[in-house]
C-alpha cells in the first residue's frame, strides 16, 4: 500500500491515557539504515510512541506500517516476529538467570533428548551468543548471571537479545541514562556499527551532544504532539533545546559564590562494605558545610552507592563515625536520621525510592505521613497528603494523568524521579544527598533541578551531589570530591580544579602525592 | 463470546469486583453442568443452598423451626468465615502469606476452652474472657510465625504449615487424654456460659440459635478496612507489602510491621477460632485442622483482599457449605458435589490476575479484528 521508502511509518498514533494524551496524532516516517533519535520533555511521550511501535500497548487511533505494509503490532512478540527489538528504560531481565538464558528466554533453541523429550539446547545457545557478541563488539560472557554483571553489561545483554530475534528494527528507550562516559561512547560506537550493518535504530535519550554524534534524523515531542523532525547535521544543539522546551533555556545555572557556614556533615575514616562482603568504601573521611555543595565524582561502581546508603543509614559502616552537625549518627536507625536531618535521593528510584503501587500523594509523603502535619492519633490526615501533593505537583512541575491519584507505576520515568527530589527536598534537612539526581530527566528538567540544589545550598544547606556526569560536578560544585575504588583520592575546590583533572584522577591515575 | 467476556471483565472500573463475580458465575455454571449430569435439576439443588442457609422458605420444617432459624443457623456459621478471611487479608496486604491460620484458630479454641470453657465463671464474665483469651492465642500465634521470619528470615508460609501440625497434634493429644468425651469422641462441650452462641433460645413460638459475635465480625471488617486505609500503621504495612526496600529507605520499621500484621492477623485468626469451636461448634474434633482455615485464603483472594470484600465473599461461599446439607438430602447427591462447586469458585477467585489479563489481551485482539474487517470493507 504504502510506497514510500520507510521501513516503519506510524500514521497519525493517538494513544490516551486516563486523563491525558500520550501521544497526540504523531505521524513519522523511517527509513532504512539510519539512525533516528527522539527528542522530548519528562512525559511528552516517547516511552509510549515506542511501546505502541513495540506492541505494548494499542493506539487510540492511527496505523503502522511496516516495510510498507499495514500492520496491527498486537503484542511485544507478535512485534518480534516483525523484526522490531526494544531496550527498556527499565531493564527486564531475569537476575539469577545466565545470559544466555536471558537471551534465550521464549525463543529457546530446542533439542530431543534420545530423539523424543524436548529440550534446551544450551549448548548451541552459548555458543550462537558468544558468535553474535563477537560480530557485534558486544562483550559478555554467556554463562554469567545477570545479578553479577553491572548495568552496562547488562544492556548488552539486553542488546544481544534483539540480535538473537534477528531484529532489524532496533529501539533503545534512554541507554545511555545509566552508563559512564566510556561506556556511553562505547555504546554510540556499537549503534554506529548496527546502522552500517543495515539495521535500523530508533533511540531515546535526553542527552543533545549524543544525538548530535550519533543520528541521522532527530523527531522532537512536546507533551504529546510531534512538534518537528530534523536533519541533526543542519541543527544545532541550543535549536533542538529551544523546539524541545518550547523556549529558550539557559544552561548556565549561573550560581553565586558559596558562602560556607559550620561544619555539618563529618565523615572520618569510612569503610563500608559491598554486596560481595568486599570493602567497597575504604577509610573515607571528609566534610561538607552548610552552604556548601561537595560533588563527589566517579566512575559508577567505585563506591559511590554504599558511601551515600551509609551516610543515610541503609547500609552498616564497618568502620568509622559519621557526625551529623555534632551528632554521632553512625549507627541511627533510619527514621531517626532522616528526623535529624538527612535526605536521600536514592540512585534506584524504582525498588528503593517509590512504593510504586502507591499513589503519587502518598509517595510525596512517604517520609512524613506520621508526623504533625499528616497524622494525628496516628490518624492519617488525608486532605492534608492531598494538598502536600498539588503543592508539590505544582512546584516541581510533576506531569502524570491522575494527579494525586495516579500510581506511580504509571508515570514516564522522568517524572518519578522528579517526585522523589521533590519529596526529598521538601523535607528541607540540613544535610541533602542527591545521588545522580538528574538522570533521565530532560535539560529544561535538569536545570530546574541544578537551580533547585543550589537553592537548598544558599538556604544554607550541605549537599553532596553523587554524579557520573562530569558536567553535572562542575557546573554545581563548590568542592569537588574524586573517588576511586572506594578511596577518595582528591579534594579540592571546584575553582582549582579542572574538567581534565577531575577525569584523570576518576580513572585512579591522580597524582598519587596528594591522595588522601 | 469475546465481546462478551471484554465487556464484562475488561475496562478499569471496579474491575476486581466484575471478575471476583464472573468467577462466581463460572463456577456455578461448571456445578449445574455436573448435577446435570448426575441427573439433578441444577436449579432446584441451588435453590436448595440457599434454603438450606434460610435465604429461602423450605417447603416444610421440622416443628418450631421456620427460616428464621436456618438463618441464624447461617449467620453463626457466616462469622468465623469472616474472621478468618480478614485474617488473610491482612497478612496478604503486608505481603506475607498465612496459612496458619487454621493452627491459629486451633490455638484459640483450645485455649478458650480449657481455661474458660471448662470453669464455672458467670456467662458475663466468662463470654467476653473467653473472646479474649481466643484473640490472645491467636496473636501469639501470629506473632510467632511474624518474629521467625523477622529472626531468622524462615519464610511465614513453612512455619506457618508446621505451627498448624504441631499445634494440632499437641491439642490432639490433651484432648484425648484429658477432655475427651467418651460418647461423640469430641473434646468436652464448653459451658453454655462461656459459648459464643446462645443455643435453642425459645421465643415467638420458634426455637432458634443466637451467634452474638456476628456484630463483631462486621465490626471487626470496618476496623480492619479503617486500619488499612487510614491509620498510619496500615500505610506501613501496605509500604511494607508492596516493597520491603523502598519502606525501610522511609525509615519504616520492616520487622516491626511484619510482626504487627501478623500479630493481627493472628488475632483475627482467633476470633475465628473461638467463634468456630466455643460458637458454631461448641467443641473441638481432635486430630483434625479447620479447613475454614485454608479456604479462607480463596475467601480472602475472592474479596479482593479488601475487608469489605471479605464481608460478601465469605457470605458466598458459607451459603455453599452450609446449604450443602440441606442440598444433599433433598437430591439425594453427595454432599461432595457442594465441595466441588466451592472449589471451582476458589480457583477462580485465585486466578483473578490471570482473568484481568486476559481481559486484557482479548481487549486488543478484538481491537484488531475490527480493525481488519474495516480495512476489508474499504477494499
Ligand atoms: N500505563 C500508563 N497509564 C497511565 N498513564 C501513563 C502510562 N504510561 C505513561 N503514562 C503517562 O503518559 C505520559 C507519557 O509518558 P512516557 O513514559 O511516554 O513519557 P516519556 O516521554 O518517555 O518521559 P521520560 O523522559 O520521563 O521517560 C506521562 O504523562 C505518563 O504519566
Ligand atoms: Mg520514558
Amino acid at each position: 500500500m504504502s510506497n514510500s521508502g520507510y521501513i516503519i511509518e506510524m500514521k497519525h498514533i493517538t494513544k490516551r491515557f486516563p486523563g491525558l494524551i500520550a501521544n497526540n496524532d504523531v505521524s513519522l516516517g523511517i527509513k532504512k539504515g539510519e539512525i533516528f533519535a527522539l527528542l522530548g520533555e519528562n512525559g511528552a511521550g516517547k516511552s509510549t510512541l515506542m511501546s505502541v511501535l513495540f506492541g505494548m500497548y494499542e493506539p487510540d487511533e492511527g496505523e503502522i506500517f511496516i516495510r510498507g505494509e499495514k500492520v496491527r503490532i498486537t503484542s511485544p512478540r507478535h512485534a518480534t516476529q516483525l523484526g522490531i527489538g526494544m531496550v527498556h528504560q527499565h531493564f527486564r531481565l531475569v537476575s539469577d538467570y545466565t545470559v544466555a538464558e536471558n537471551i534465550i528466554l521464549g525463543s529457546e533453541p530446542k533439542k530431543k533428548l534420545l530423539g523424543l523429550i524436548p529440550m534446551v539446547d544450551i549448548k548451541k545457545a552459548n555458543a550462537d551468543i558468544a558468535a553474535l557478541s563477537e560480530k557485534y563488539g558486544l562483550k559478555v560472557d554467556p554463562t554469567s548471571v545477570i545479578s553479577d554483571l553491572n548495568v552496562s553489561t547488562q544492556q548488552r545483554v539486553e542488546i544481544l537479545k534483539m540480535l538473537y530475534r534477528d531484529a532489524e528494527i532496533l529501539i533503545f528507550d534512554e541507554p545511555t541514562a545509566v552508563l559512564t562516559p566510556q561506556e556511553i561512547e562505547y555504546l554510540l560506537d556499537i549503534i554506529r556499527g548496527l546502522r552500517d550493518g543495515g539495521k535500523t535504530v530508533i533511540i531515546i535519550t535526553h542527552k543533545l551532544e549524543e544525538i548530535k554524534s550519533v543520528a541521522d534524523r532527530c523527531a522532537i515531542l512536546n507533551r504529546g504532539k510531534l512538534i518537528d523532525i530534523l536533519d541533526v547535521a543542519g541543527t544545532s544543539t541550543t535549536e533542538m533545546a529551544r523546539l524541545m522546551v518550547g523556549h529558550e533555556v539557559s544552561f548556565s545555572s549561573g550560581k553565586a559564590e558559596a558562602v560556607p557556614g559550620e561544619t555539618v556533615l563529618k565523615v572520618e575514616g569510612l569503610t563500608v562494605k559491598g554486596e560481595m562482603g568486599n570493602d567497597a568504601v575504604k577509610d573515607v573521611s571528609f566534610e561538607i558545610r552548610s552552604g556548601e555543595i561537595f560533588a563527589l565524582a566517579g566512575v559508577s561502581g567505585n563506591g559511590q552507592n554504599e558511601l551515600a546508603d551509609a551516610i543515610a543509614g541503609l547500609r552498616d559502616c564497618a568502620a568509622g563515625r559519621i557526625t551529623l552537625n555534632g551528632t554521632d549518627i553512625t549507627n541511627m536507625p533510619i527514621r531517626k536520621r532522616i528526623e535529624t536531618g538527612v535526605a536521600y535521593i536514592p540512585e534506584d528510584r524504582h525498588n528503593v525510592g517509590l512504593v510504586l503501587n502507591f499513589s503519587l500523594s502518598d509517595n510525596l509523603a512517604l517520609k512524613r505521613y506520621y508526623d504533625a502535619t499528616f497524622s494525628k492519633h496516628h490518624i492519617m490526615k488525608r486532605e492534608v497528603f492531598n494538598e502536600n501533593g498539588n503543592r508539590l505537583i505544582k512546584e516541581y512541575d510533576i506531569r502524570s494523568s491522575k494527579g494525586n491519584a495516579t500510581s506511580t507505576r504509571a508515570m514516564s520515568g522522568g517524572n518519578q524521579q522528579k517526585a522523589i527530589i521533590a519529596r526529598e527536598i521538601d523535607l528541607r534537612t540540613p544535610l541533602i544527598i542527591f545521588m545522580q539526581p538528574t538522570r533521565g530527566l530532560d535539560i529544561g528538567a535538569i536545570s530546574n533541578i541544578h537551580k533547585q540544589i543550589i537553592e537548598e545550598r544558599d538556604r544554607g544547606a550541605a549537599v553532596l551531589l553523587i554524579s557520573l556526569e562530569l558536567d553535572e560536578i562542575m557546573d554545581c560544585a563548590d568542592t569537588i570530591g574524586v573517588i576511586f575504588d572506594g578511596r577518595i583520592n582528591r579534594i579540592a575546590k571546584a575553582s582549582e580544579l579542572t574538567v581534565n583533572e577531575v577525569g584523570r584522577f576518576m580513572m585512579g591515575v591522580g597524582d598519587k602525592g596528594e591522595s588522601a | 463470546m469475546k465481546k462478551l467476556i471484554v465487556k464484562v471483565i475488561g475496562g478499569e472500573k471496579l474491575q476486581m469486583v466484575r471478575i471476583s463475580l464472573v468467577a462466581i458465575l463460572i463456577s456455578l455454571i461448571v456445578g449445574a453442568v455436573i448435577l446435570l449430569a448426575i441427573g439433578k435439576n441444577p436449579f432446584a439443588a441451588y435453590g436448595n443452598l440457599l434454603q438450606g442457609s434460610g435465604l429461602l422458605p423450605k417447603g416444610s420444617y421440622a416443628g418450631r423451626q421456620n427460616m428464621f432459624t436456618d438463618f441464624m443457623s447461617f449467620l453463626d456459621a457466616l462469622t468465623p468465615m469472616i474472621f478468618a478471611s480478614l485474617s488473610v487479608a491482612v497478612a496478604m496486604k503486608a505481603g506475607l502469606f498465612n496459612i496458619g491460620v487454621s493452627g491459629m484458630m486451633l490455638a484459640a479454641g483450645f485455649t478458650a476452652a480449657i481455661t474458660v470453657g471448662y470453669s464455672d465463671l458467670a456467662a458475663v464474665a466468662a463470654k467476653p474472657l473467653a473472646i479474649v483469651i481466643g484473640m490472645a492465642a491467636g496473636a501469639l500465634a501470629g506473632a510467632l510465625i511474624g518474629w521467625l521470619k523477622y529472626k531468622f528470615n524462615i519464610n511465614e508460609v513453612v512455619s506457618s504449615i508446621m505451627i498448624n501440625y504441631i499445634l494440632m497434634y499437641v491439642f490432639t493429644f490433651f484432648i484425648n487424654t484429658y477432655f475427651v468425651n467418651s460418647v461423640s469422641r469430641q473434646s468436652n462441650p464448653v459451658s453454655d456460659a462461656a459459648r459464643l452462641t446462645i443455643t435453642n433460645v425459645q421465643a415467638f413460638d420458634l426455637k432458634f440459635n443466637i451467634p452474638l459475635a456476628f456484630p463483631l465480625a462486621i465490626i471487626s471488617a470496618i476496623i480492619i478496612w479503617f486500619l488499612m486505609n487510614r491509620t498510619t500503621m496500615g500505610f506501613e504495612i501496605k509500604a511494607v507489602g508492596q516493597s520491603r526496600q523502598a519502606a525501610r529507605y522511609a525509615g519504616i520499621g520492616i520487622s516491626k510491621s511484619m510482626i504487627l500484621s501478623m500479630t493481627i492477623s493472628g488475632a483475627l485468626a482467633g476470633l475465628a477460632g473461638i467463634t468456630y469451636f466455643c460458637g458454631y461448634y461448641g467443641s473441638i474434633q481432635p486430630g483434625v485442622v479447620p479447613s475454614m482455615g485454608f479456604n479462607a485464603i480463596a475467601v480472602a483472594l475472592l474479596g479482593n483482599c479488601d475487608p469489605i470484600g471479605c464481608i460478601f465473599s465469605s457470605f458466598l461461599i458459607t451459603i455453599i457449605s452450609k446449604g450443602s446439607v440441606y442440598m444433599s438430602s433433598q437430591q439425594g447427591v453427595e454432599n461432595e458435589i457442594a465441595d466441588l462447586v466451592m472449589s471451582v469458585i476458589l480457583i477462580f477467585a485465585a486466578c483473578a490476575e490471570f482473568m484481568r489479563m486476559y481481559a486484557g489481551r482479548l481487549e486488543t485482539e478484538l481491537k484488531d479484528k475490527k480493525e481488519v474487517q474495516a480495512s476489508r470493507q474499504i477494499r
